[in-house]
């Protein structure tokens, strides 16, 4: 009984913190009564409009298939990459300085150098993306691949496994659990530098939206974007989990903290 | 009853003394040393002119006090590591890397853990480009003979430690390895456990007779399971005796702890290992 009660608890808490936040706001919106803050009531009332404008959906949806694209490219290069930078130690002391250079600089601060090479149409934004999502998977990669037990790669290879079958078929799989630590942190990121890359550079997508309504002091749509954002990262992250959930459901449990609904 | 000790350099004829046929030489040790560099620069030599003939089908443990390179051995005939100086020889070829007529059982059992039981066992025959149905049939039998009947789908992080290990035997007799390298492979297990594995494992190797190279620091369990105890000492490793256990086979525990030969086996054996400990200790 205890235990039922518990569950039902935990499983509700992240809703009613959800629902005291939006009270929170919400009185403070009214007890502070300015334009530039809207009540939560209002911000949620403009969240349909948006969603049924068509101009607006075309533009979210660009900003999913830019994040789509980056994610993916970044993902393809970086765990190979990685990979190959946790088992060979010439490979990773040729890309660390590279990386070391590369990790501290905020990826939308090179925004207008790409801008001035690339244009400010889809490849920058795509660009800003790619290197935003590639460090940590890189890290996590190289992480998974340098944490394999030397002995499991002793026993593929009396098998017969060749170095190149080792990498694909023990460290890629045995790295499996970390890399994907990677790609979740990488979705995250994929999705903040998506939203800077269209502030900065803007012609379309949810950060133009969010800056057009600013510009215009629409502010019930700012913030009603923002919740859109806040709701698309906590869906693919939750989605995200799910998956890896059934890829690495051979793995030792991990104790991440429950940042999704699931 | 009278353990006869063999010199290291004079042992040539190394066939188990169990009533059948001398055998020949299955593995060639060739004086050889391995130098590891350390981290204070400094050179540690881990093993010094190790010269050993293994027959073939003979049990042969390789006994020593933690750090005596007796695993090192091991690795070098495993091809794992290649040695600094001197040659291993399997079948009169020169050791130069892994391969399938050698296989390792680890004291970390190293299992495939993103394969279930069935799918660790059936990588190598796999790997050997054995057909689906064949090397799943073969491997069903595999995983009952260790006795594990009806754990085919589980994952390694859903099995003990002894079930671990036995899966890693099974997975290792799979691709039917000439020669078997135990390295401590029941080190990480409690008593009873162990006990239950050495007997399982006699069975097993009294069906086909593989040869066997077994690393332990347990004087028990080298007496138990050998027809040959090679001892060890530290710093740097050398061979000090090759103690020929004459004990009837097949070996059943309950006898042969009764058995004063078995006895005077342990006790000699203790003896030579703490002098050599205290050698040890000498700067």
């Amino acid at each position: 009984m205890i235990t039922e009660r518990t569950t039902i608890v935990s499983r509700l808490a992240p809703l009613l913190a959800c629902l005291g936040l939006l009270g929170i706001w919400q009185i403070g919106a009214l007890f502070l009564n300015t334009d530039s803050f809207p009540s939560a009531l209002d911000a949620i009332r403009a969240i349909p409009s948006i969603l049924g404008d068509k101009e607006s959906l075309i533009n979210i949806l660009a900003s999913l298939r830019r994040m789509a694209v980056g994610f993916s490219l970044a993902v393809a290069v970086a765990i190979p990459l990685g990979l190959m930078m946790g088992r060979s130690r010439a490979v990773a002391s040729f890309f660390n300085p590279l990386l070391m250079v590369t990790y501290p600089v905020p990826k939308a601060a090179l925004m207008p150098i790409i801008m001035l090479w690339l244009g400010v149409g889809e490849l920058a934004k795509i660009l800003v993306i790619f290197l935003g999502v590639s460090l940590p998977v890189i890290y996590h990669s190289f992480q998974g691949a340098k944490a394999v037990e030397e002995k499991m790669l002793w026993s593929g290879a009396a098998m017969g496994l060749s170095a190149a079958q080792r990498m694909i078929r023990i460290v890629l799989p045995a790295a499996l659990p970390e890399i994907l630590t990677g790609c979740r942190t990488g979705l995250v990121l994929a999705l903040i530098t998506m939203i800077t890359s269209e502030m900065i550079a803007r012609q379309s997508g949810a950060g133009n939206i969010l800056f057009n309504a600013l510009d215009m002091g629409q502010y019930d749509t700012v913030f009603a974007m923002i919740i859109i954002v806040g709701a698309m990262g906590i869906g693919l992250d939750a989605a995200f989990e799910k998956l890896r959930g059934r890829l690495v459901k051979w793995s030792e449990p991990q104790f991440d903290m429950p940042l999704s609904f699931s | 009853m009278k353990v006869v000790p063999s010199r290291p350099e004079v042992q040539a004829e190394s066939a188990p003394k169990s009533g059948r046929e001398p055998a020949a030489a299955m593995i060639e040790i060739n004086r050889v040393s391995q130098v590891f560099r350390t981290s204070g620069r400094q050179d540690h030599l881990a093993l010094s002119e190790i010269s050993l003939t293994i027959g073939d089908g003979a049990f042969v443990s390789i006994l020593g006090p933690s750090g005596c390179g007796k695993s090192t051995l091991l690795y070098i005939v495993g091809g794992f590591v290649n040695p600094t100086q001197g040659v291993a020889k399997m079948k009169g070829k020169a050791i130069t890397g892994p391969g399938p007529d050698r296989g390792p059982v680890f004291q970390e059992f190293a299992l495939f853990p993103w394969k279930t039981v069935l799918g660790n066992v059936m990588y190598g025959p796999r790997q050997q480009g054995v057909k689906r149905e064949e090397a799943e049939a073969q491997s069903h039998r595999l995983i009952e003979m260790v006795g594990l009947k009806g754990f085919e789908n589980f994952y390694p992080k859903e099995l003990s430690g002894g079930m671990k290990q036995r899966v890693a035997l099974a997975r290792t007799l799979a691709y039917h390895p000439a020669v078997l390298l135990m390295d401590e492979p029941f080190g990480a297990l409690d008593a009873h456990t162990r006990t239950r594995l050495q007997n399982d494992l006699l069975n097993i190797w009294e069906r086909d007779r593989k040869t066997v190279l077994f690393v332990t620091h347990s004087v028990d369990e080298a007496v138990f399971l050998s027809d040959k105890v090679v001892v060890m000492t530290r710093a740097p490793g050398r061979i000090k005796e090759i103690v020929d256990i004459d004990l009837p086979r097949p070996r059943r525990r309950a006898e042969l702890l009764l058995d004063p030969r078995y006895q005077k086996y342990v006790v000699d054996i203790e003896r030579m290992i703490d002098d050599t400990s205290e050698d040890g200790l000498r700067p």
